[in-house]
């Protein structure tokens, strides 16, 4: 699917994963759905919000429309 | 532990399912509540990980190449370009499901009974993929119908994310994850040999994602890294030789006796932890 607007929002959500995964890593959000729901650095949830990230920036650049 | 983690893990008889039964039968001392067994576990997936590298190690290489040229170009123009992203596809549901729920539902379903009940369904799930598989073939010889199926690179990226998903079943004691993600791969329409490669592929980054995470655990007091590491190599061994043999094993053979090892030994679990081993 090619569309300039569907880049744009998945370029945002990359950003707010991004966003997500430094919450995650300083300990600034609590992990939902877990047991624990304990405070402090969760590694796995920022490492999982980063490769999400990184997938919804390659996801972006795959629906950009190009011009050339 | 070591060698029995490292061979399960890749055959689809669940290595999960097998860890918490044969201690349980075999009285050994091991306990999944014990804060050195999640260190212990850890080891042994990157030692079962690490033998699928070295395994793959050429593909990898172009993998990795292939996925930083195709998501800077925005466009896919070779197959270990577009083999990368469907791996990126498939790992994502797994990593969803697994960092939310994996220890929600290993509370659930902790206990050897479970485990061997599991085991069963486990096992009428790979003759249910066998069976789907066949419907498919009808009419012509394993080898003319083989052909008429994909390779890996081939497939669709919703067929790559459902495979992905089937993996997060593979978080129940009993169910496994090669089972579920070569059937899935057989359901999409790989040939089996295809599926194996793909499940393997996919369950790399997985297995060492999730391993990698925890080694801080490794670093706590009273966790006797030595033997630990030793018994990481013995199952990087024991995992290495398994997914040789399966790749060749695929080339003509099916799920079938994978499904009924399983529904056999899940019986007979039932039986012994009823009655007394």
């Amino acid at each position: 699917m090619k569309s300039n607007t569907f880049a744009v929002v998945l370029g945002l959500l990359g950003i707010v994963f991004i966003v997500a995964a430094i919450l995650y890593l300083v300990g600034g959000i609590l992990p939902t759905f877990t047991s624990s729901g304990s405070a402090g650095p969760h590694a796995k949830h920022a490492i999982l919000c980063a490769v999400l990230a990184v997938a919804s920036f390659v996801a972006a650049n795959f629906a950009r429309v190009r011009t050339v | 532990m070591g060698l029995l983690q490292g061979a399960s893990e890749l055959f689809p008889v669940s290595s999960l399912g097998h860890a918490v039964l044969v201690p349980s039968l075999l009285h050994w001392s091991f306990k999944q509540s014990d804060p050195s067994f999640v260190p212990f576990l850890v080891l042994l997936h990157i030692g079962t990980a690490t033998a699928l590298l070295v395994l793959y190690r050429d593909e990898w290489v172009q993998i990795v190449r292939g996925f930083f040229a195709a998501a800077f170009r925005g466009s896919m123009e070779s197959d270990s370009e577009r083999l990368a992203m469907l791996l990126l596809v498939g790992v994502i549901p797994a990593a969803v499901l697994g960092v939310f729920f994996e220890n929600r539902i290993k509370a659930l379903f902790a206990s050897p009974y479970e485990a061997a009940a599991f085991l069963i369904v486990n096992g009428v799930l790979m003759l249910g993929f066998e069976l789907f598989r066949r419907r498919a073939e009808r009419g012509k010889t394993r080898q003319e119908q083989e052909e008429r199926f994909a390779s890996a690179e081939r497939i669709s990226f919703r067929a790559a994310a459902i495979v992905g998903a089937c993996q997060a079943l593979a978080f129940i004691p009993g169910i496994s994850r090669s089972g579920v993600t070569i059937g899935g791969g057989l359901i999409a329409g790989l040939r089996h040999e295809e599926a194996a490669r793909f499940s393997f592929l996919l369950a790399t980054p997985t297995i060492l994602g999730a391993g990698l995470v925890e080694v801080p655990e490794l670093f706590k007091g009273g966790v006797p890294v030595l033997e630990y590491v030793a018994a990481a190599i013995l199952a990087g061994l024991a995992a290495y030789a398994s997914a040789r043999f399966l790749l060749r094993y695929f080339r003509s053979g099916r799920l079938d006796p994978y499904g009924w090892y399983c529904i056999a030994a899940g019986l007979i679990s039932l039986a012994l932890l009823r009655f007394g081993a």
